[in-house]
């Protein structure tokens, strides 16, 4: 039993590790200039020169961006899984516990103060996002982390409140600025320089793996709190980290690309449909999963409008909604 | 396969390096930037209308590699490869098109593109064409940018005429009409003192009812009423003939208004009063001629009334 656990999960990361590598392949080859398949492989396997200013757009601007994309995917879904792990909720997703509303917050005042993107637009964002973060969990102190319910409700409380100066600061903004602000709203991807994607590789690599040892101990939560303590669980322990790391990514990635919603709420959610419920086999199909997707869906965004770039928040929710009634349908 | 790419990406970045321009020069720019142009910029990529009018009216059409959407003025702009919206630009269109410069506008063009550019080693010049004397100011760095001082003073000679010749002619107006100026119809939005549209008006011979230190501030239609203004201008990007009929005769509910009374509603071609560019003369001109009709002083030709 365990040697076929084993080998399914070395089947599927291998088809969405194909998968993943297929679409960044095609995202570095299609961008506003062309679909140039060709010359990106002939740059790639005789590292043949070809023209300079494609060069620079493949490695220089599609590269990052792809890069981008993928990591951004990895880390809303992961996060997504946890939280629902967690909170064993299935409408559980990356910004529920008032991480979206902080963050938004703090970027839109950014944007309008006229701050440059990084640091301060991204600072203001993450400083916003750690401190709705912590009104929630101060809100619910007192009783026990595990009470899912107050942790979700104060969560919503929050976000709905900012939502609300959203609104108010968008109703104040000169329209230039109110264009920048919508798009980082639903997720723009653009904003990030290398620098930006270096940093937060650096960021996701070591809370991926953190994430990954605790798989086991996410199973046995689903079993409930106490059912997990007597399993040897320290819930409240696991708990926290697994919390304060999911939320630290979170933060990090909004910071740097808004809000990219649906990526989070849906994945966990189809590759729990096609994988079972083993957290063992889901955080790897998460990693690999939302990577492909976010890749695939950001590809989208740059490619189809016949002008500039539509806000990859769409795609992920045009595209994510229909496939997963359809997932939920055959599996009934 | 990653480690392939960035060495790549370090091969190219040493390539750029060494494919700098041998002629080159650091010049200031209207921010008070450093930045270093070629020597004879022939491939430009204009990242705002108003600084594509700029070039084409100093005659340097033929060194446009590239505009924005809407860059729709001359028309000859209107065939050029286009690189998105002034606020909403395209990178990758933008170094698809190989330029040696670009020109930025202060006001709209994103700083993040703007960096990127400047990454990626595309000199970037920045203009602030705020208004009537900007933009001439704007002329003139642009003339000693691209080698064309002549052209660039024979613009700067006949935008100086022509205002000499408006600010001549509406000295015959009794007083001066209060002006509302409507860049915004839901929710109405007029123009402070620190836009170029109040300079256009003052120098015009009106006064300016929504004069303040907010640049664009709001207004309620009981405001509007209160103020009564002489001439309401309605001005909006918006290319819709029917959304400019229906906010006319929105106004048209209150005869209390002087301005609905008399009949002193009009529209404006938003390209001319937009964007700071020697067009502006022509913003000039048409609010002058307006002006004067309201007062019943006869006019040479009356323009710009839709």
């Amino acid at each position: 039993m365990e040697r076929f656990r084993q080998a399914r999960t070395v089947l599927v990361s291998g088809a969405l590790l194909l998968l993943l590598a297929l679409l960044m392949l095609l995202g570095i080859a299609a961008g506003p200039t062309g679909f140039q398949l060709l010359e990106v492989f002939s740059s790639l396997v005789d590292g043949r020169e070809i023209d300079r200013v494609l060069q620079t757009i493949i490695w220089e601007i599609r590269f990052p961006r792809v890069v981008l994309a993928a990591s951004v995917g990895t880390v809303l879904s992961l996060a997504g899984l946890v939280f629902q792990a967690l909170l064993r909720n299935p409408l559980a997703e990356p910004y529920i516990l008032g991480i979206s509303g902080g963050a938004s917050v703090g970027a839109v005042l950014g944007m309008l103060l006229g701050l440059a993107f990084f640091p301060g637009v991204a600072f203001l964002a993450f400083l916003g996002s750690m401190g709705t973060l912590g009104l929630v969990i101060l809100l619910t102190s007192g009783r026990f982390l595990i009470r899912e319910n107050s942790l979700l409700l104060a969560g919503v409380m929050v976000n709905a409140f900012c939502s609300a100066i959203i609104v108010f600061l968008l109703s104040i903004s000169t329209h230039t600025k109110l264009q920048q602000a919508l798009f980082w709203l639903m997720g723009d991807l653009s904003n990030a320089q290398q620098t930006q994607v270096i940093g937060l590789l650096a960021l996701i690599f070591p809370c991926i793996l953190v994430i990954g040892l605790f798989s086991r101990p996410m199973n046995l939560l689903q079993m409930g709190s106490d059912t997990a303590a007597s399993l040897g669980v320290n819930v409240k322990a696991v708990t926290l980290i697994l919390l304060g790391v999911s939320s630290l990514l979170v933060s990090g990635t909004v910071c740097v690309v808004g809000l990219v919603g649906f990526v989070g709420l849906v994945i966990p959610h189809i590759l729990r449909l096609m994988l079972g419920p083993d957290h063992r086999i889901l955080v790897p199909g998460c990693i690999l999963g939302g990577a492909a997707f976010m890749t695939g869906c950001d590809l989208l965004a740059r490619t189809v409008p016949a002008q500039g770039e539509m806000p990859v928040g769409v795609v992920t929710a045009v595209i994510g909604a229909p496939l997963f009634v359809y997932l939920l349908m055959r599996s009934t | 396969m990653v480690q392939r790419a960035f060495g790549l990406a370090f091969l190219i970045g040493v390539f750029l390096i060494l494919l700098q321009p041998v002629q080159a020069r650091m010049v200031t720019d209207q921010l008070g930037r450093e930045v270093q142009v070629p020597e004879h910029p022939k491939r430009i990529v204009v990242l705002a209308p108003s600084l594509a009018e700029c070039l084409f009216a100093l005659d340097q059409g033929d060194r446009v590699a590239g505009v924005t959407t809407f860059s729709n003025y001359p028309p000859r702009a209107r065939s050029l490869p286009k690189v998105g919206s002034y606020v909403n630009l395209d990178l990758e269109r933008i170094v698809g098109l190989d330029p040696d410069l670009c020109l930025a506008t202060k006001d709209g063009n994103p700083a993040k593109v703007i960096r990127q550019l400047e990454s990626l080693g595309i000199p970037v010049y920045a203009l602030d064409p705020r208004g009537l004397q900007a933009v001439m100011e704007t002329v003139v760095k642009l003339g000693s940018l691209l080698g064309c001082e002549d052209e660039a003073s024979r613009v700067v000679r006949r935008m100086e005429d022509e205002i000499e010749a408006v600010t001549g002619r509406v000295e015959a107006l009794p007083r001066r009409p209060r002006v509302f100026f409507q860049i915004g119809i839901s929710p109405i939005v007029s123009v402070g003192s620190n836009t170029f549209v109040h300079e256009l008006i003052t120098m015009a011979g009106g006064r300016n009812l929504a004069a303040g230190s907010k640049d664009y501030p709001r207004f309620s239609v009981e405001e509007v009423l209160a103020r009564n203004p002489d001439i309401l201008v309605i001005n909006s990007m918006t290319r819709d003939n029917s959304l400019l009929e229906e906010t006319r005769a929105r106004w048209q509910q209150y005869p209390e208004i002087d301005a609905v009374r008399e009949g002193r509603i009009y529209t404006v071609d938003s390209d001319i009063f937009n964007r700071a560019s020697p067009r502006l003369v022509r913003g000039l001109q048409i609010l002058a001629d307006l002006f004067l009709k309201s007062f019943d002083v006869p006019v040479s030709k009356v323009s710009g009334e839709r």
